[in-house]
C-alpha cells in the first residue's frame, strides 16, 4: 500500500512537472495582421510600433504585422484566400468585409461591438459594416471628401467662400481665365468621387431603396448636370481628364486652379500650398440638401483563422489603443472611434476640425440610398465606370448620354 | 492470296512497323525528350487548358462559379465595350506596324550608308527599345500631361494654343500610338538593318551599270529580298501591339472614356477590377484566337508564295 501510495506521488508529480513544462515551452498564438498603407512610411512604422507594445504586454499572443500596399490589393487578398492562407485579421477598404462575408470567408465580430459598445463609434459608421444582421467587421477609420479652397486666389478675386451650388458655380467661373481654373479635378477613382459627391449632396444616390440602379434618376441627373454645368462655363481646366489625383494637386498648388475634392489631408500633401488652403462648408443642393461621400474603412477577421478568440482580443485591443496610427502615423482619414476625434491632434487642425464637424454628420456612404452596405458594392467601387462616366463629363461630352451608359452599366454589374 | 497468307504478310509489316519504332534513335530522343514535353505541358498547356475553362464558367476570383457554355463569348458578342476594345486594338496594331516599319526601314536604309558617327547614331537609336518601359512611358506622360507640359510649352512658344493630349480621346489615342511606334521601331531598324546587310551588293552594281535608278534598285532588289524578314516582323510587331497592356496603362489607363481601351487592358479590367474572371478569360481567348489565325494566315500566305 505504501509502495502504491509511493507511487502516485512520484505520478503526480512527474505529471504536474510536464504540464508546467509544456506550459513553459508552449509556443505563442501568432496571428498574423495585414494592414493596408494608409498613410506613408510614417504610418507603417507607427503601426509596427503598435503591434510591438500589444506583443510585449502578450506573451501569449504574438502579432505578425504585413504592410499591404494598394496596388493590386484585391488580387492580393482574394489570392490568399483562394489559397487558404488568408490572414487572421486584416484592414481593408469600405465594402472589403461584406464582399468576404458574402463569400462566407469573413467571421462576424457582434460579441467585439457589444464589448466596446455601439456609442464608442461615429454616428453611421457601425450601419456601413452591418450586413445580414451581423457586424461584419469593426469601422476605424472614415475615408471622407470634402471641398477645399485657395484663400489667397479666391481673396484676390473678392470672393466670399461659396455656400450653394450656384455660389460655387459662380465663384468657379469667375476665377476662371484660360490659364486659370475655377476647378481642377482628375479622371481616376479621385475624380470619380465627383460624382457620388454631388448625388449625396443633392438627397440622391446610385441606387434606390430597393438597390437597383439610380444614376439617371432625377436628382441623380441634376447633380450630373451640375458637375456638365461647371465644364460648359469653362470652369474645369481642360486637363482634368486626363489628370491623376496627384496631377490635379499639382495644378491645385501651382495657383492653376481655386477649388479641388479631396480628402481631409490634402493641405499636408500641397507643401506651402497648404497655408492657403481651407475647406468649404458643406455646399447646399438647389433643393436644400447636404451631404458628401465617405467610405468606412474595415478591419476584419478572417474564417480561415485557427484562433479567431485571440484575434477577436486583438481586435478589440487594436481599435482601443489605435490613437497613435494619427498622431505619430499620420494615417489618412478620421477614426471611426468618436473620442478620438476630440483629440487635439484633429481638433487642432482647422481644416480638420471643420470636416469633423460640419460634414462627418452630413457624410454617407456610396450605398445609403439603397438602404445600406451590400456585398456587390466592392465591385461597384473597383469598376471604374465612374471613372469612365467623369472622364465623359469632364471631356465635354454629353452628360445624358454618358449617364445612360453608365446606369446601363450599373445595371449588368448589379445582374451579375 | 489465301486468308492466311494475307494475315502473315499483314503481321509481317505490323512487325516491321513496331521495329521501326522501337530502333534506338528513335527510342533515345523520345525519351530524352519526355521530361521537357511534361514541363512545357505544364508550364505552357496547363494553364492554356485551365484559361479556357475559366472562359466557359461565370466565376469570380474567390468562387469557380458555373459552367455556362459559350455565354460569356455570346455576351461579348453584343457588348459595345468589347468591339470598342475590338477596334481600337485593330487602329493601334496597323498603326504601329505601318508607323514602325516606315521609320524602322528609313532608318535602316540611312544606318546603311557611310556616314560620320555611325555607330553613335545606331545606339542612339536603340534607346527607346532599350530603356524600361515603365520609365519611358511615365516620362513620356510628364512631356504631355497638360497645358503646362513640354510640349504644351513648345506650342505655346510657337504661337500655338495648348493641346489636351491625354485629356481629349481623339489625341489621346494618337498619343499611345505615337509613344508604342517610339518604343517598338529600334527592333524594326535593327532587325531590318541586319536584312539589308546580307543582301548581294554585286546586284546594286549590276542594276547601277543597267541603267536602274535609285528607286528601281530599291523596288526590284531590296524589297523583294527583305520581303520575307518583313512578313515575320509585321507579325511579330501585331503580336506585340494587340499584346500591350504598358503602353495605354501606364499612359492612360484605357481612358479617357475608354478611348485607350485594347483588348488586354479590358481584359485586365474584367478580371481585377470587376471580378468577373469569366468574361476575362474570353476576352484573352478571343484575343488569342484572333492572333492565331492571323499568324496561320500569314504562315500560309508565305508558304503558297515560296511553292509558287
Amino acid at each position: 500500500m505504501q509502495l502504491f501510495r509511493l507511487g502516485l506521488a512520484w505520478g503526480a508529480a512527474a505529471s504536474a512537472m510536464t504540464i508546467s513544462l509544456a506550459a513553459a515551452n508552449a509556443a505563442p498564438t501568432v496571428l498574423n495582421f495585414w494592414d493596408m498603407n494608409w498613410g506613408d512610411t510614417a504610418y507603417v512604422d507607427a503601426a509596427k510600433a503598435l503591434v510591438d507594445e500589444f506583443n510585449k504586454s502578450h506573451a501569449d499572443v504574438q502579432v505578425s504585422y504585413r504592410s499591404v500596399p494598394w496596388s493590386n490589393w484585391y488580387e492580393t487578398y482574394v489570392t490568399a484566400i483562394a489559397s487558404g492562407s488568408a490572414p487572421d485579421i486584416s484592414t481593408g477598404a469600405g465594402f472589403q468585409a461584406v464582399q468576404f462575408y458574402g463569400f462566407g470567408e469573413i467571421l462576424p465580430v457582434d460579441d467585439v461591438v457589444d464589448a466596446i459598445g455601439a456609442d464608442a463609434f461615429s454616428k453611421g459608421t457601425l450601419e456601413a459594416v452591418k450586413w445580414d444582421g451581423h457586424y461584419v467587421a469593426l469601422p476605424w477609420m472614415v475615408d471622407i471628401r470634402a471641398i477645399f479652397y485657395r484663400k489667397d486666389l479666391l481673396a484676390a478675386a473678392g470672393i466670399n467662400p461659396p455656400t450653394t451650388w450656384d455660389e460655387f458655380r459662380a465663384a468657379a467661373k469667375k476665377l476662371s481665365n484660360g490659364s486659370t481654373y475655377g476647378v481642377v479635378a482628375s479622371g481616376d477613382s479621385g475624380g470619380s468621387h465627383w460624382v457620388p459627391t454631388f448625388m449625396i449632396s443633392n438627397g440622391a444616390g446610385m441606387f434606390d431603396k430597393e438597390r437597383n440602379a439610380a444614376v439617371t434618376s432625377e436628382r441623380s441627373m441634376e447633380a450630373l448636370d451640375f458637375i456638365g454645368s461647371l465644364v460648359a462655363d469653362g470652369s474645369v481646366n481642360p486637363s482634368s481628364a486626363g489628370y491623376s489625383s496627384d496631377d490635379a494637386r499639382g495644378s491645385f498648388q501651382r495657383n492653376e486652379a481655386a477649388f479641388i475634392l479631396s480628402g481631409p489631408n490634402l493641405p499636408e500633401l500641397v507643401g506651402a500650398t497648404g497655408a492657403q488652403t481651407a475647406v468649404l462648408p458643406p455646399l447646399k443642393g438647389p433643393h436644400g440638401d447636404l451631404g458628401t461621400v465617405n467610405w468606412v474603412n474595415n478591419i476584419m477577421i478572417y474564417k480561415q483563422s485557427k484562433h479567431p478568440t485571440e484575434a477577436k482580443d486583438f481586435l478589440r485591443w487594436w481599435s482601443d489603443n489605435q490613437l497613435a496610427l494619427w498622431t505619430k502615423g499620420n494615417a489618412n482619414g478620421i477614426p471611426a472611434r468618436a473620442e478620438y476625434q476630440k483629440d487635439p491632434y484633429f481638433q487642432g487642425r482647422e481644416h480638420v476640425a471643420d470636416i469633423i464637424k460640419n460634414y462627418l454628420p452630413v457624410a454617407q456612404p456610396m450605398s445609403a440610398t439603397a438602404g445600406g452596405t451590400f456585398p456587390a458594392m466592392n465591385e461597384v467601387d473597383g469598376d471604374g465606370f465612374l471613372r469612365t462616366l467623369i472622364q465623359k463629363i469632364w471631356q465635354g461630352q454629353s452628360v445624358a448620354d454618358a449617364a445612360r451608359e453608365a446606369q446601363a452599366h450599373l445595371e449588368e454589374l448589379l445582374k451579375k | 492470296m489465301s486468308s492466311r497468307q494475307q494475315t502473315a504478310v499483314t503481321g509481317i509489316a505490323w512487325r516491321e512497323r513496331a521495329r521501326q519504332f522501337t530502333r534506338p534513335e528513335i527510342v533515345t530522343p523520345t525519351v530524352l525528350l519526355i521530361p521537357s514535353l511534361c514541363l512545357i505541358a505544364f508550364l505552357i498547356l496547363y494553364p492554356i487548358v485551365q484559361g479556357f475553362w475559366y472562359s466557359l464558367t461565370d466565376g469570380s476570383l474567390l468562387r469557380p462559379g458555373r459552367f455556362v457554355a459559350l455565354g460569356n463569348y455570346v455576351e461579348l458578342m453584343t457588348n459595345p465595350s468589347f468591339w470598342h476594345s475590338v477596334r481600337f486594338s485593330i487602329v493601334f496594331a496597323v498603326c504601329n506596324i505601318v508607323g514602325c516599319y516606315l521609320l524602322g526601314l528609313g532608318l535602316a536604309l540611312l544606318m546603311q550608308m557611310d556616314m560620320p558617327f555611325r555607330g553613335l547614331f545606331r545606339v542612339l537609336l536603340l534607346l527607346p527599345w532599350i530603356v524600361p518601359s515603365v520609365v519611358a512611358i511615365v516620362s513620356w506622360r510628364w512631356m504631355v500631361a497638360d497645358q503646362s507640359a513640354l510640349f504644351n510649352q513648345i506650342i505655346k512658344a510657337f504661337g500655338g494654343s495648348p493641346i489636351y493630349f491625354l485629356s481629349d480621346s481623339t489625341w489621346a489615342v494618337v498619343v499611345v500610338i505615337g509613344i508604342k511606334i517610339w518604343r517598338s521601331f529600334p527592333f524594326m531598324m535593327l532587325s531590318l538593318l541586319a536584312a539589308l546587310q546580307t543582301i548581294d551588293r554585286s546586284l546594286y552594281e549590276a542594276a547601277e551599270i543597267d541603267g536602274a535608278n535609285r528607286w528601281q534598285s530599291f523596288w526590284h532588289i531590296t524589297l523583294p529580298d527583305i520581303r520575307n524578314i518583313s512578313v515575320i516582323l509585321c507579325l511579330l510587331m501585331t503580336i506585340w501591339s494587340v499584346n500591350d497592356f504598358d503602353t495605354p496603362w501606364l499612359l492612360a489607363q484605357g481612358g479617357p472614356a475608354n478611348a485607350t481601351e485594347n483588348l488586354v487592358v479590358l481584359a485586365y479590367r474584367y478580371t481585377f477590377a470587376r471580378n468577373d474572371v469569366g468574361t476575362g478569360a474570353a476576352v484573352s481567348f478571343i484575343t488569342l484566337f484572333i492572333l492565331m489565325a492571323l499568324f496561320t494566315f500569314v504562315l500560309r500566305l508565305q508558304r503558297e508564295d515560296r511553292n509558287a
